[in-house]
């Protein structure tokens, strides 16, 4: 097969729309490579994804316009991804999102093509055409530098929120949209998708955003600010130990040494002043936020932003402009 | 109906430090246990068989010492396993270890069902189910977050990041198996002794059919260049304006910049 | 493969896992409302941890004594309470498995797999001198009659069935096995117990209860032999139970002193608080290692009754001592109902007492020693 000097991402198309991550992707191989980013576009053929793509300025665009491959299970896309590199040649690198689609096409087309796949990369750069993939193990308690150097092409998937996206006006942007694309129809599994609306609001440990309230936070209109201010942000709702000698809470909502460890991307504490109780069982959260009166309150110390001010105000504040 | 059932034997913990000397992972004075995901996997096959008939049989590539895993899965249920050892397949990617595992299972023959965990919990990838399915040619549904069985399929259920699925698949056909999948039991006590009566078989190199080229470090296109501890980000302390309105937006700004928050539509 | 070296580590997978998931997490709720929360109970005979070391041919899993003090210990780092309980069950078993006639052992010991079995010398009138108990057994044809009152029973109101001891005749000691199903059997009053407050400690009474003669245990007269052994069984899992106390001590404790900060060093630093946590870790290890060679002893058939009393003496004062420095450790927290350390002290606590008080033990390892040489 011949190689290609191309550096290609494949577009996670979910249910006619373009997941967030893919826009990350394109940003991110337009910091690094020298050679034309070009996104895999599987689409339905009423479907006019390149226009939303574009805005992210790729050097090109390919798509498969195919209404029974646009909803094709992992087997039939990675026949037609096989197919696409064989009339197309092999790309020099081809990325994929770690969402779950990604990580179920991308293994199985590495099998195909016989070539290595790193999975789940954080972060990804060049040295000539050799690329660089750090990607975490033991549960992102080690990080490990991988590459591919005998084969191509070199696959990685990488994690979706890592890098920013950024819109580009690319003025030599290509679209091609190829036709003649084979693939084997699979008629062993019958898929219905639905699509998730906004997902309940989960068991504090395990969400992805928690807001969390303290006895500076406690009356009935705070507490209720709170809750309008998480359905807003999808986020669970915690509290400090104080809060749960109200009959609302429980120690499975008390964040803290005595109470839950959580790892939220997002935390957002409310009036919450931080002792070590506390703020123990807050270590692994990503971004944090948080909102007191005090400008010396210990909680700053373990915050990435902070606001000092009434609590309630900036919950208001916050949750009408989400 | 015949099962398969991938089992890796990992760290008993991912808490792990590298050594200042080695440079390598320190991994003194930690035992084994069967990746949790497997677990999950185990039991969904179990539960299939006790359902509908069959045999689980479970399957594992490693050192001699992953031998105590496949004992750990006869004493919980499976009826067989199969451990496969050789020195040639040291230094594997998942590429070369899903190849290996494949002509294993080609060997057992007549596999209706293989399943595996959603990944290990050491290395992450979650790549060798697939790259199994595909290699035996075979569908695949991954995360897999229930199971029914019937005679002649299987109906399951799983969420992507913005939709859930419900699919019917006939087999044969490859899963992984994500913790919601099921509760794994405990090993009961009694059993372990019994276990013994059951048979596990150890294949090397030489028992399959297996192109040298394709095995271990030779069959691997992924190189491992160094290791490192992640570096712990400080917190950065950053005070946002006096007025909670503005304030508000600013925070709005920065999430949406670091993907926090989707852009509006 | 070892099948031995295999079974064993299986085995302690599993408790780990166990211990993990379902005990550790509820050892403070076990304390507070002292019982076995989460279907402990129930879990541990779904499990067949009851039938650890049964012996095979009873339907047992047949672990030897090394094993089964590991797992204790391993238990004992979650919840002490759940391991004292394991410890009264698997030493009364051991004593049937050792002095009981056949008729016996086939009649109880494959029951033994999900009834708890205890262990009762001690009465109103005392504890550590048994020629002191009033408990009697008559012999009435070919049946024996026993009355008379036990206390402060291992397991006492869990337990179905009961080891006790009583005199046959004024300066006659035996044992017989009884049944909580039996007529004229009754239970008395629940201890109110300082610690290990999970362990049900109560009394029974026994009515007329009249017994064949094979719930005799062992002969005729040999209550003090059969006493003495129990003891000697329930000290070896007691060195593990002390162990796994001090494992959670410093679980606590090397937490604590990481990320409490003194202005901004974190307390680990300071040299104070460093000999506390290593004085602990140096008394656990001492602790595990006089367990495991009792257990070794005891496995391989040599006397191990002075090593076993070794493990128990020592690792009571020592898991008492570390508590009181993890503690301190804590600071104010430690004195807190709230933070798991005081019940671990009070825990300790009843190992000076239970299974024979350690002035009792200091007695034996003296006479032993001054045996040895003579
Ligand atoms: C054994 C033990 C275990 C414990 N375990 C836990 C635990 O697991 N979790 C836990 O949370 N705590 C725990 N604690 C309690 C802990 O020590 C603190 O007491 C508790 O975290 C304080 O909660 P707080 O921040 O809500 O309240 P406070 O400390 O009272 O702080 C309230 C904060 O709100 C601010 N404030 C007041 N009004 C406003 C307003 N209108 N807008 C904005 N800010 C305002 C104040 O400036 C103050 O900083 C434990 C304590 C002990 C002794
Ligand atoms: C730090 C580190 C990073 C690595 N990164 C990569 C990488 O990015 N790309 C790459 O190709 N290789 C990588 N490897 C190599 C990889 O770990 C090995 O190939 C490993 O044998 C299988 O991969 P996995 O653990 O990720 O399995 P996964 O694909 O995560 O495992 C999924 C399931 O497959 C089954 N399974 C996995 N291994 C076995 C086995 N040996 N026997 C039986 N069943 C099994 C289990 O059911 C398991 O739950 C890495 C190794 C290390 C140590
Ligand atoms: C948690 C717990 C569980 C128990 N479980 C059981 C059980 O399952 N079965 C059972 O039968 N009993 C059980 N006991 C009772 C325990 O065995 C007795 O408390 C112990 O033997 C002491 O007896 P006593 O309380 O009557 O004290 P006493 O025998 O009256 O002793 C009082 C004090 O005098 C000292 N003393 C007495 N005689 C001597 C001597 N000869 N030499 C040196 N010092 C002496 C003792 O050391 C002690 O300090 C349990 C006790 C506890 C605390």
């Amino acid at each position: 097969m011949t190689a290609i000097e191309e550096n290609w991402i494949f577009a996670e198309n979910d249910l006619d729309e373009i997941n967030p991550v893919t826009f990350q992707l394109i940003t991110k191989m337009n910091q690094i490579s020298h050679d034309p980013v070009v996104v895999i576009l599987i689409e339905k053929n009423a479907a006019n994804l390149e226009k939303v793509l574009s805005a992210y300025g790729p050097d090109k665009i390919i798509t498969i316009k195919d209404d029974a491959l646009a909803t094709g299970d992992d087997l039939e896309i990675t026949d037609a991804l096989a197919n696409l590199i064989e009339k197309k040649g092999t790309p020099n690198t081809l990325i994929f999102p770690a969402t779950v689609a990604g990580r179920s096409i991308a293994p199985r087309l590495q099998a195909r093509l016989q070539t290595g796949l790193t999975a789940d990369c954080l972060d990804l750069h060049f040295e000539g055409n050799l690329l660089i993939q750090t990607k975490p193990s033991y549960g992102d308690n080690i990080m490990c530098e991988i590459t591919i150097p005998e084969c191509r092409p070199q696959m990685v998937t990488a994690r979706p929120n890592v890098f920013s996206s950024e819109k580009k006006i690319n003025p030599n942007l290509e679209i091609e949209t190829v036709s003649n694309i084979q693939w084997k129809k699979d008629d062993q599994l019958q898929i219905k998708s639905r699509v998730l609306l906004a997902q309940k609001a989960k068991d504090i440990k395990q969400a992805k955003h928690v807001v969390a309230i303290g006895r500076g936070s406690k009356t009935a209109k705070d507490i209720e600010g709170a809750v309008s201010l998480a359905k807003k942000l999808n986020a669970s709702l915690g509290v400090t130990r104080p809060l749960t000698d109200l009959d609302t809470f429980t120690i499975a909502d008390q964040i803290g040494q005595s109470g839950q460890t959580i790892a939220p991307d997002l935390l957002i504490n409310l009036g919450i002043s931080g002792a070590v109780q506390y703020t123990s069982g807050i270590s692994n959260a990503k971004i944090v936020v948080s909102i007191n009166t005090d400008k010396n309150a210990q909680i700053f110390k373990h915050s990435d932003y902070f606001f000092v001010g009434n609590a309630q105000e900036f919950a208001k504040s916050l949750e009408a402009i989400l | 109906m015949k099962i398969v059932v991938g089992i890796k034997q990992v760290p008993e913990t991912t808490n792990v430090k590298i050594n200042e000397k080695t440079k390598n992972i320190d991994r003194r004075g930690l035992g084994g246990v069967i990746n949790s995901y497997d677990l999950h996997a185990l039991q969904a096959a179990l539960a299939i068989r006790n359902q509908v008939g069959g045999e689980v049989i479970t399957l594992s590539m490693g050192p001699d010492d992953f031998a105590v895993s496949l004992q750990e899965t006869l004493a919980l249920g499976a009826d067989k396993a199969v451990l496969l050892s050789d020195r040639a397949f040291a230094g594997a990617d998942t590429l070369a270890t899903a190849y290996v595992l494949s002509e294993a299972i080609k060997k057992v023959g007549q596999v209706d069902l293989v399943l595996v965990g959603q990944q290990s919990v050491d290395a992450d990838t979650g790549q060798v189910g697939p790259i199994i399915a595909e290699m035996l040619k075979v569908p695949q549904v991954t995360y897999a977050d229930k199971i029914d069985a019937f005679k002649d399929h299987l109906v399951i259920d799983r969420k992507l990041e913005n939709m859930e699925q419900t699919i019917t698949a006939k087999l044969p056909i490859l899963l992984t198996a994500t913790d919601k999948a099921n509760r794994p039991k405990y090993t009961n006590v009694v059993e372990i002794a019994k276990s013994f009566d059951k048979p596990i078989i150890t294949w090397h190199a030489g028992d399959l059919d297996l192109d040298e080229k394709r095995v271990g470090q030779a069959g691997s296109p992924t190189i491992v260049r160094s290791i490192s501890e992640p570096q712990k980000v400080a917190k950065k302390n950053h005070r946002l304006s006096n007025d909670p309105a503005t304030a508000a937006r600013e925070l709005v700004d920065i999430l949406k910049q670091k993907n926090i928050l989707t852009e509006d539509k | 493969m070892d099948q031995n070296k295999t079974s064993k580590e299986i085995l302690l997978r599993m408790v780990k896992s166990f211990t993990e998931n379902e005990v550790a997490p509820f050892d403070m709720e076990i304390d507070h409302t002292r019982s076995y929360v989460n279907d402990l109970l129930n879990k541990i005979k779904e499990t067949d941890l009851l039938s650890t070391m049964l012996p095979k041919e009873y339907g047992g899993a047949g672990f030897d004594g090394s094993t089964t003090a590991e797992m204790i210990n391993e238990i004992a780092r979650g919840n002490a309470s759940l391991a004292v309980t394991l410890e009264g069950h698997f030493k009364s078993i051991d004593q049937i498995v050792k002095f009981g006639n056949q008729a016996l052992k086939d009649e109880y010991l494959p029951q033994a797999k999900s009834r708890i079995i205890a262990f009762s010398m001690t009465e109103p009138s005392g504890g550590s001198n048994p020629l002191g108990i009033n408990s009697h057994a008559k012999h009435v044809g070919d049946k024996w009659i026993i009355n008379g009152d036990k206390i402060m029973i291992t397991n006492g109101g869990l337990a179905e069935i009961y080891c006790v001891l009583v005199k046959t005749a004024p300066e006659e000691l035996s044992f017989f096995v009884v049944d909580k199903d039996m007529e004229g059997f009754e239970f008395g009053k629940q201890e109110n117990f300082l610690g290990l407050t999970g362990v049900p400690v109560g009394e029974i009474v026994m009515n007329n209860i009249e017994v064949d003669e094979s719930h005799l245990l062992g002969k005729v007269g040999m209550g003090k032999e059969i006493g003495d052994s129990a003891h000697n069984d329930a000290r070896v899992l007691m060195g593990a139970v002390l162990t796994g106390i001090m494992e959670h001590e410093l679980d606590i404790v090397t937490d604590y002193a990481t990320h409490r900060k003194a202005i901004d060093t974190p307390i680990i630093q300071m040299q104070g608080i460093q000999r506390k946590i290593a004085d602990i870790a140096i008394a656990k290890e001492t602790t595990k290692l006089l367990y495991q060679k009792a257990a070794w002893l005891k496995d391989n058939r040599q006397d191990y009754e002075e090593e076993a009393a070794m493990a128990k003496a020592y690792g009571s004062r020592s898991a008492v001592k570390s508590g009181d420095d993890a503690l301190q450790i804590l600071g104010g927290y430690g004195y807190s109902l709230d933070y798991p350390v005081e019940h671990l002290i009070r825990d300790a606590r009843a190992m000076e007492l239970a299974e024979g008080t350690v002035e009792k033990m200091r007695t034996e390892i003296a006479l032993i020693e001054a045996k040895n040489r003579a």
